[in-house]
């Protein structure tokens, strides 16, 4: 994605950014840092005797990589690439089967040495509608990439 | 031949925040970006390495415990890191605290690639009672 030039307003809205999760990404999520072996994201049993659940779950790192890819969307990548964050609290598991909409909203502007910081709260529902995860992120734009004052 | 386990079982009193572990150092290759891209469904992801978990890899190199499980991750992005680069992460002990009954341990690693530039930043708090959330989860 190229360069964006917009303006922030509190409220304005972040995503939507619908994911399907399958046991298949999960496995290539694992297994593109080399961890071959069984574990709870990649193997029923390795899952039911560490977690105490009936089936694997997806890594909260994932629902951090698709927070990561909201906000990018939104920033575009040349500015979220070099000052984005996100940060995730997990509060419910994420399973393969389910299908996962992350959404934000922008929750403040402030200037900064930088650019403007832009806040935005993020929210992570299932196909049930339980949030599966809620949390805050956030980019410095560039005074180059916003909207000259008149 | 067995391997030997050298790693020390975790006494979570005794851990101390500002323990830093020894640099981590690996590259990142197309293959490994491509994967990630197809198993996040982004094809312009551009942080692979948080699937590396770098950040607990040392602990868990250092330690052995019960397994863990992530309650929250802060992910900080500073430049996209590039195929083929080596990247040194180092990784340190940044909190520790009890919730509920439970205990947590905050990581924290910074990558750097070989020609010095900052990649990213990333931050994990695990609970430490992993099985704790299958109850918790209904199974």
């Amino acid at each position: 994605m190229g360069r964006l030039e917009r303006g922030y307003a509190e409220g304005d809205p972040v995503g939507p950014l619908v994911k399907e999760i399958t046991q298949e990404a999960i496995n290539l999520f694992e297994g593109s840092a080399g961890q071959s072996g069984p574990s709870q994201f990649t193997d029923e049993a390795a899952a039911r005797e560490t977690l105490g659940t009936s089936g694997t779950v997806a890594s909260g790192r994932m629902s951090v990589s698709f927070a990561l890819e909201l906000l990018r969307r939104h920033f575009g990548s040349q500015v979220f690439n070099h000052t984005g964050t996100v940060d995730l609290r997990f509060i419910r598991p994420v399973r393969p089967g389910d299908t996962i909409t992350f959404t934000g909203e922008v929750t403040g502007t402030s200037r900064e040495a930088n650019g403007l910081k832009v806040s935005v709260k993020i929210e992570a529902q299932n196909q049930r509608g339980d949030v599966t995860g809620v949390g805050s992120g956030s980019a410095v734009v560039p005074n180059a990439y916003l909207p000259q004052e008149e | 031949m067995t391997e030997t386990d050298n790693r020390i079982p975790l006494d979570w009193d005794a851990l101390e925040v500002g323990e830093t572990f020894e640099k981590f150092e690996y590259t990142l290759t197309q293959r490994m970006i491509d994967e990630y891209r197809r198993g996040v469904m982004d094809p312009e992801a551009a942080f692979p390495t948080i699937s590396h978990k770098v950040d607990v890899r040392q602990y868990n190199a250092r330690y052995t415990d019960s397994g863990s499980v992530n309650a929250r991750c802060a992910f900080h992005c500073y430049n996209s890191p590039v195929p083929g680069k080596k990247l040194t992460v180092t990784a340190w002990i940044a909190d520790k605290y009890l919730r509920r009954g439970k205990n947590y341990i905050v990581t924290e690693a910074v990558s750097v690639d070989e020609d010095g530039r900052l990649i990213d930043r990333v931050i994990t708090h695990e609970l430490k009672q992993p099985s704790e959330v299958g109850k918790k989860w209904g199974g």
